[in-house]
């Protein structure tokens, strides 16, 4: 359903004064759409690769594929964090197949090019034919990727080598970050196992949902008649719907810049850092209290009571969702095309915490979160028919104007938990984006 | 006392069948008071002696949650599987590895194939199952399921039953 003479700015309908978001609902539907996404959202954002936790000795090597490029994603031997395209620069054949290991050198299947942990070409392979210093300028070494950047251990690649700095890029989205990174003074760490799966869907629909309070109750009503009988007979038995009195004037969803969103609310799961619930049972309760005590010592009470009570849904613009509630997950988003996603799941959680502690942490991840769990199937559902509705019918618009009106910037207001106001600001990135107005380079 | 082959198989076999017939409150009562149902993650390094208190897996019930999941997916709230999908469990290769006293250790293959709408998928592996013996018959005591798969990319999820 491509639009002719399509005109970028046309698929965000925005009238302030009159309440009014509508996102055109080509922006999910269209393939053109999505052509123009990876030139200009996926060509010139910071796209998530991995953690620095994820590599724990020189050698260890990650093969993924980040806004649509195959990267290894690695630590050389120097204990430097690499990123090079998966490439052979000979004649194109992929020189990493594995999923993930370690290795000093990558050798080339095809003719046997070999190349160091740095990506330095060691050797070709061949006694003639080649003049001497034909690699003296390093063109035939791995390519890496254009930038590559950290932060707090996210590491982030750019494709566009005038992109702004990864941290300038972040904006708010730094404190969020830091939230939950300073939850401890040992290390957040990924933890081992990974979820991989795919929707049939666009990858917009994922970003708002990862962080969308108004279909809590609606689309999980099953998970929480679940959290209702495994409370029954505890002092907790009337938490859940007392939540739900309360949701929408507890907490908030806040643009943090740059497309970057984050719903703060409170839901009654238990956190291991740190707040403990009866459901969670009482021999952690001394454990959880301790984080609790100590992060006021470090914060004060109101940050510490922000680190540890609040259920955090983050999205950074465009693809990476980081959920700090019950457990904490990283949601890396691949999109493929217009109506199909790769996610990647990882779960995060400290080095510091009892081995009681780390399984309720993986624990409760599994029990809402992933392809099998009792909460994200209902939501991958949900997106599977928003997306196949707004492909089989001719209905232009979708409505996000839940909480919109007049802003000095939309990328950084703020509503009520269950308000749409994260989304509006993801839109208003995507369409300053789209449109060519924010280049995300230096000037 | 160790059971035969062919009566872990009347076990197995009646298992799937509640599962392919949607008796899934059936199918929980077939579990242990202590019982464990699992499904490691693809990614596990090995999967055969990986502990879900450390690694993240795909499903870790205990029998709180293997109730709670058979009663979710009856609910028509349980969107990811309304309308309900079609499955159809295949069991073979089912070996007796191991018994003391009440409890057999069993291998089996499984393939479940599973339609959804107009889209039908496989998720084929190995299952490592500890039955026990009990005065109301046999229960399953463990039930681990090993896919062989290196990602959920093609089943896009993992809703139903194993």
């Amino acid at each position: 359903m491509a639009l002719d003479g399509w005109q970028p700015t046309k698929l965000i309908d925005a009238d302030a004064e009159a309440g009014s978001f509508r996102v055109h609902r080509d922006a999910y539907r269209s393939d053109e759409v999505f052509e123009r996404e990876k030139a200009l959202i996926f060509n010139k954002c910071w796209l998530y690769l991995g953690h620095q936790t994820e590599l724990k000795k020189k050698g260890d090597f990650f093969a993924r594929r980040v806004g649509g490029r195959d990267i290894i994603f690695n630590l050389d031997k120097n204990g430097k964090v690499g990123a090079h395209y998966n490439t052979c620069t000979h004649r194109a054949s992929k020189i990493c197949r594995e999923h993930s290991g370690n290795a000093r050198t990558f050798t080339c299947p095809y003719h046997g090019w070999v190349f160091n942990s740095e990506g330095q070409l060691s050797s070709q392979n061949a006694k003639t034919g080649y003049k001497e210093g034909i690699n003296d300028d390093g063109h035939l070494n791995l390519k890496a990727v254009e930038r590559l950047e950290e932060y707090r251990g996210f590491w982030f690649v750019n494709f566009n080598p005038k992109a702004i700095s990864l941290y300038d890029y972040l904006d708010d989205g730094r404190d969020a970050i830091d939230a939950l990174m300073d939850q401890t003074e040992a290390q957040q760490v990924i933890l081992s196992g990974e979820h991989t799966y795919s929707i049939n869907a666009n990858y917009k629909l994922l970003c708002e949902n990862s962080y969308d309070g108004y279909h809590l109750f609606p689309v999980h009503a099953s998970y929480f008649d679940y959290l209702r009988d495994q409370m029954a007979g505890t002092p907790a038995a009337d938490l859940i719907d007392a939540t739900i009195a309360d949701y929408s004037s507890n907490g908030a969803v806040r643009g943090l810049g740059n497309g970057h969103a984050i719903l703060d609310s409170y839901v009654p799961t238990g956190r291991p850092v740190a707040q403990w619930l009866p459901s969670m049972g009482a021999s952690v309760k001394p454990e959880i209290e301790a984080k609790y005590a100590r992060l006021v010592e470090r914060f004060g009470e109101e940050r510490a009571n922000y680190i540890a009570t609040t259920q955090k849904n983050l999205v950074i613009f465009p693809n990476l969702v980081i959920n700090d509630i019950l457990s904490v997950t990283v949601r890396v988003i691949e999109p493929e095309a217009k109506d199909r996603i790769r996610v990647t799941a990882w779960a995060m959680g400290p080095t510091d915490e009892s081995e009681e502690l780390r399984a309720m942490r993986l624990d409760n991840f599994v029990s809402f979160l992933g392809p099998a769990g009792f909460g994200s199937p209902d939501d991958i559902e949900m997106l599977e028919i928003c997306q196949t509705a707004a492909a089989h019918t001719p209905v232009e618009w979708s409505e996000i104007s839940k909480g919109f009106g007049p802003a000095e910037d939309h990328c950084k207001v703020t509503g009520a938990p269950d308000d749409e106001v994260q989304m509006q600001a993801y839109w208003t990135m995507w369409d300053r984006v789209m449109s060519g107005e924010v280049t995300l380079e230096v000037e | 006392m160790t059971l035969t082959r062919s009566e872990v198989e009347d076990v197995l076999f009646q298992e799937a069948e509640f599962l392919d017939s949607w008796q899934l409150m059936e199918w929980a009562e077939m579990y242990t008071e202590d019982s464990f149902y699992e499904v490691t993650s693809p990614a596990c390094s090995d999967p055969y002696t990986a502990d879900a208190r450390n690694t993240l897996f795909l499903i870790s019930d205990r029998i709180d949650r293997i109730r709670g999941r058979a009663k979710r997916l009856l609910k028509k709230t349980a969107h990811a599987e309304y309308p309900h999908s079609k499955t159809r469990h295949m069991v073979s290769n089912v070996r007796v590895v191991e018994a003391d006293g009440d409890t057999t250790k069993v291998r089996a293959n499984f393939a479940v194939f599973r339609t959804k709408e107009d889209n039908s998928t496989i998720y084929m592996g190995e299952a490592f199952i500890t039955l026990l013996e009990t005065p109301d018959g046999v229960k399953i005591q463990h039930k681990r399921c090993v896919l062989d798969i290196n990602s959920l990319y093609n089943q896009g999820r993992l809703t139903i039953i194993l």
